[in-house]
């Protein structure tokens, strides 16, 4: 696979949250949600094409997420993902773990 | 816990995306990758690179497809589960609405269900504690009781003498334990208590560990137990233990004096070992404790002297096949070992017959509980075709409602499911109510019951009973509900909008068929119970007309046990009874006193061979079999037993006088037909004197009404003193009233006598016809409730017939029909559905009766007036159910009828 820059692969179990804190901006298609990511991040997290599909399925299935057909920009019909209200309380809770663990290891991590 | 999504959002979703969930996946995964080549594209790449370096990048899309199908699939089973969950949620809410808005129909259908369900729980658990319920022993499936037999055709069974149970232990190869036990009604003493008759058993020591009981508390029998030589022990049952010694555990060594001998407790049995715990042919009371002997003194004893009962363990694995033929094998030995008893023209029948535990405890009540059960069945069926009627009458006014629903696009499975949930809701509310029913009628049944079924007072409503009701109750929503539901949600039930195509005879005739059908169904199984009681109602009256040769009236008995050390010789046990016969013949009130043993239908028995000097006793020659009894003077005049010939005993046939016997007129015509029996002689075999016959009295039912029995033979107490003997006496008035006078009679000769089984002796009549009883207002219970229930399932469907015919009639009579005319064709129709009903009633019963034959006593299966009179009762509850909607038919209005 073509890898021009030095990309970090993603922390386990936080696709969900970078998932949930996208569509929080608005209804996306998942190629939008991946290139999002991307974008966001200057490329630097990379997003494992294979498992955002099922990760996708996976938060429909437990209600975080509703899919409707849409348009995609070339007019094709394509499935647009949007944030439940479950799921609104869901990136909450996970955005909190997250900070409370990001703060904890740049405790240690920071030290000289 | 995943929350379930909603099934509105499903159905929502399902509207937006009408795609197959393959489709769906495929559809995504060709877009992504599409946009992926799109924007290689854009940065310069040929299309064929882009195409390939963006399939590159998604990776393995078979492998994502699949775990996305997966996925979907899980989602939508459980929507659709949590859409079905939430039907049934709303569909149960909306039956509940709409039965209160009908509170007629709902009070009558919920009552109709508790009754029949409330009978069938009630009648469940009788049969849950009587016959489901395992016995408290481990080995329990392999334990049998072996018995002689002398019919092979009936299963009547007579006890073994020890002699035999010697022979059965060394010869029995299948079977791993034996053991003998013997009642042995004793006083029990000491220990600070009033003195009290127990029911003591001998056991052989190993009984407990033959059936795999452990004790309670303390240890059961082992080691050299029951030898002459060793300490006396004993083990006492839960329930003596609580009664006598407060549960205390340090009873655990202590001594208490049974029947004139110090024994040491040595262990106490769980509360639910009562060996034997329901009656084993003789052997009939509960144990309240058990001794332990190894039958060695009785080794010697005559093989007629058939006394005891034999318990044995088949070893593990062992078939049937080869049981018997063990039992076959060591029968063929005594035959040749002792031809004369086992191989003579007497006993060509002769065999050694084994029973298994269960059936010989519980088997001949199974079968009258079976038939009890068949018949609430019956009610059940009876009551379901009631609410299924009352159902469909209801359908025909909500019709318009069904069309609606099924014109705004309800589907057909939806309806019936929404029909269905409503009857078993509404039968469940029956159920509940019937577990109420039930729980008063479980406590009417204990009484009824209580002297003829084994372990009846531990019948209780229990999980096994609940979880039965509630089974019970679905099961009777759906069977009531599945006609009426497939009948209104038919395409038919579209026209229902049309209300005018209603009314006319047409096609609402299809339903009134079926209606016709049921209720026709109705009567048939009406009929059936009915046949059935009457058949088990005459059996009882003709029990009650069998005349047991003895009268019963105003006759007390007791039971008394004279033990050891007070009475140790012959002499006291004949003095006493002397004294008190002479005390208590002028007691107030007293006509008549004396004593005997056994008692005319007091359960116990006492058989066994006798010899008559002049008759040749070769091996080969028979060796005669009859009833016996001692009796004290007066006997037979107390008990109003005609003496046909010579005298009663005299208090001058001692035992240093001649030996005496009087004998019943069956068997003086057996010996002696045309001669006079008196001073013939006869003996129980062997070498002892003879004994000269005195008198010739009446024959004595002594089993109960049902069978007549043997010939009998009565030897004088004064010359064969037991311990235990029961007195009789006859007074002037009420039995009870000879209570007293008895006991202080008693009680002025030796004040720590305890006194037994003080009852009126027409008790013991009576109860001998308990299970006959029993059955009997039982299945007169229910039969009146079949019949009840079915005259108002003919009335109502009669009445709904009038109601539908409406038009017709007003038509009809607009036309000029003369009243009598219209009366007559509504009484048809319903006469025609009773005839058609009884028709089928009478084929069903032919056969129902024949499979009760065995509980019939006086009355054949197929009694042509029992049939007649219960054919005639439905034919005239019939008349009457539809006479009623007949005439209103003739009061309807014609103008009315036509302008509705």
């Amino acid at each position: 696979m073509p890898n021009p820059a030095p990309r970090s692969p993603l922390l386990q179990g936080t696709l969900d949250l970078l998932v949930l804190k996208t569509l929080a901006r608005g209804p996306r298609h998942g190629y939008a949600i991946a290139r999002w990511i991307e974008d966001a991040t200057d490329d630097a997290l990379r997003i494992e094409e294979g498992s955002l599909y099922p990760a996708l399925y996976r938060m429909e299935r437990r209600g975080w997420i509703d899919a409707a057909w849409g348009k995609s920009e070339i007019g094709q019909r394509i499935k647009v993902y949007s944030l439940t209200t479950a799921g609104r309380a869901q990136l909450r809770a996970e955005s909190a773990q997250w900070s409370h663990f990001t703060a904890a290891v740049a405790k240690i991590v920071g030290q000289p | 816990m995943i929350p379930d999504r909603l099934p509105l959002q499903r159905r929502l979703r399902r509207a937006f995306f009408p795609v197959s969930i393959e489709r769906e996946i495929a559809d995504e995964l060709r877009a992504h990758i599409e946009l992926q080549t799109r924007r290689y594209i854009a940065e310069g790449m040929s299309e064929a690179e882009a195409r390939t370096a963006a399939r590159m990048r998604f990776g393995d899309v078979e492998r994502v497809r699949a775990e996305c199908k997966d996925i979907r699939d899980d989602m939508e089973a459980r929507m659709s589960r949590a859409e079905l969950g939430q039907e049934l949620r709303m569909d149960a809410a909306f039956a509940l609405r709409t039965l209160r808005r009908a509170p007629l129909f709902t009070t009558v259908a919920v009552a109709t269900i508790a009754l029949a369900v409330g009978a069938n729980t009630a009648i469940f658990s009788v049969l849950n504690a009587v016959l489901l319920h395992s016995l408290p022993y481990r080995h329990a499936a392999r334990v049998e009781m072996i018995w002689n037999s002398y019919s092979r055709t009936t299963a009547s069974y007579t006890a073994v003498a020890v002699p035999e149970y010697f022979d059965l232990k060394t010869q029995l190869r299948a079977h791993d334990a034996i053991a003998a036990v013997r009642l042995q009604p004793s006083a029990l003493l000491g220990d600070g208590g009033d003195p009290e008759r127990v029911n003591a058993y001998v056991v052989s020591p190993n009984i407990f560990d033959l059936l795999g009981a452990k004790p309670a508390l303390g240890r059961s029998f082992g080691g050299d137990d029951g030898a002459p030589s060793a300490t006396r022990v004993i083990v006492l049952s839960h329930a003596l233990w609580m009664r006598r010694f407060g549960g205390d555990p340090s009873v655990i060594g202590k001594t208490v004096n049974l029947a004139g001998f110090v024994r040491t407790v040595v262990g106490v049995m769980p509360e639910d070992v009562r060996f034997p715990d329901a009656p084993l042919d003789f052997l009939r009371e509960r144990a309240d404790l058990w001794i332990p002997t190894t039958w060695d003194n009785l080794r010697g004893d005559a093989r007629g002297n058939q006394i005891i009962g034999v318990v044995a363990r088949r070893a593990s694995g062992v078939s049937d096949a080869r049981a018997k033929a063990d039992l076959d094998a060591a029968a063929a030995q005594w035959r040749v070992d002792y031809p004369q008893r086992y191989a003579s023209e007497n006993a060509k029948d002769w065999s050694l017959a084994s029973v298994p535990l269960r059936d010989q405890m519980f088997g001949s009540v199974r079968r009258s509980l079976v038939v009890i059960a068949v018949a609430v069945g019956f009610v059940l069926l009876i009551a379901c075709v009631n609410v299924a009627n009352l159902m469909l009458a209801r359908g025909a006014t909500r019709q318009k409602e069904l069309a609606i629903r099924l014109a705004l696009g309800a589907g057909r499975m939806r309806l019936i499911r929404q029909l269905m949930t409503e009857s078993v809701v509404l039968a469940v509310v029956g159920g509940l109510l019937g577990l109420l029913l039930a729980w008063l009628g479980v406590r009417i049944l204990v009484r009824l019951g209580a002297d003829e079924l084994p372990r009846i007072a531990g019948t209780s409503i229990d999980g096994t009973v609940l979880l039965f009701s509630l089974a019970l109750s679905v099961v009777t929503g759906l069977v009531v509900g599945v006609v009426p539901a497939l009948q209104q949600s038919s395409d038919g039930a579209r026209e229902g909008l049309n209300v005018k195509a209603v009314g006319i005879a047409g096609r609402a005739r299809g339903g009134e068929r079926l209606r016709l059908v049921l209720v026709a169904a109705q009567v048939a199984m009406a009929l059936v119970v009915l046949v059935g009681a009457g058949l088990l109602g005459r059996t009882f009256i003709a029990l009650q007309r069998v005349r047991p040769g003895f009268s019963a009236d105003n006759v007390l008995s007791m039971q008394l046990t004279l033990g050891r050390p007070k009475y140790d010789s012959a002499y006291k046990l004949v003095n006493f009874y002397q004294q008190l016969l002479a005390k208590s013949s002028t007691a107030p009130g007293v006509l008549h006193v004396s004593g005997g043993d056994p008692l005319p239908m007091s359960g116990d028995g006492w058989s066994g061979s006798y010899q008559v000097n002049g008759e040749p006793s070769g091996p080969n020659d028979p060796i005669p079999h009859a009833e016996y009894a001692v009796s004290l003077p007066g006997f037979f005049q107390t008990l109003g037993i005609p003496l046909r010939s010579g005298r009663d005993f005299e208090p001058t046939d001692t035992r240093d006088a001649p030996r005496v016997v009087i004998v019943d007129e069956l068997l003086a015509k057996r010996h002696w037909p045309g001669q006079n029996p008196i001073g013939k002689e006869i003996n129980s075999g062997g070498p002892a004197s003879w004994w000269r016959v005195v008198g010739v009295v009446g024959h004595v039912y002594r089993a109960g009404p049902q069978s007549e029995g043997e010939p009998q033979l009565y030897l004088p107490y004064a010359q064969n003193a037991q311990t235990t003997l029961s007195i009789v006496a006859r007074g002037n008035g009420p039995a009870s009233a000879l209570v007293q006078p008895l006991r202080s009679a008693i009680r002025a000769l030796d004040p720590d006598l305890p006194i037994a089984r003080v009852r009126p002796l027409s008790d013991l009549v009576s109860s001998a016809t308990a299970r006959q009883r029993f059955n009997a207002t039982l299945l007169g219970i229910f039969a009146l409730t079949a019949l009840f229930l079915a005259s108002v399932g003919l009335y109502g469907v009669m009445a709904y017939v009038v109601s539908q015919r409406t038009r017709e009639i007003g038509i009809r009579m607009a036309l000029g029909g003369q009243p009598s005319s219209i009366r007559w064709s509504v009484l048809r129709q319903g006469l025609f559905v009773s005839f058609a009903g009884l028709a089928i009633g009478l084929l069903l019963s032919m056969l129902t009766s024949r499979a009760i034959s065995g509980l019939l006593f006086g009355v054949q299966p197929l009694d042509l007036p029992t049939y007649l009179t219960i054919a005639g009762l439905l034919l005239a509850v019939a008349v009457l159910a539809s006479y009623g909607p007949a005439r209103r038919a003739t009061r309807v209005d014609p103008l009315l009828a036509l302008r509705d």
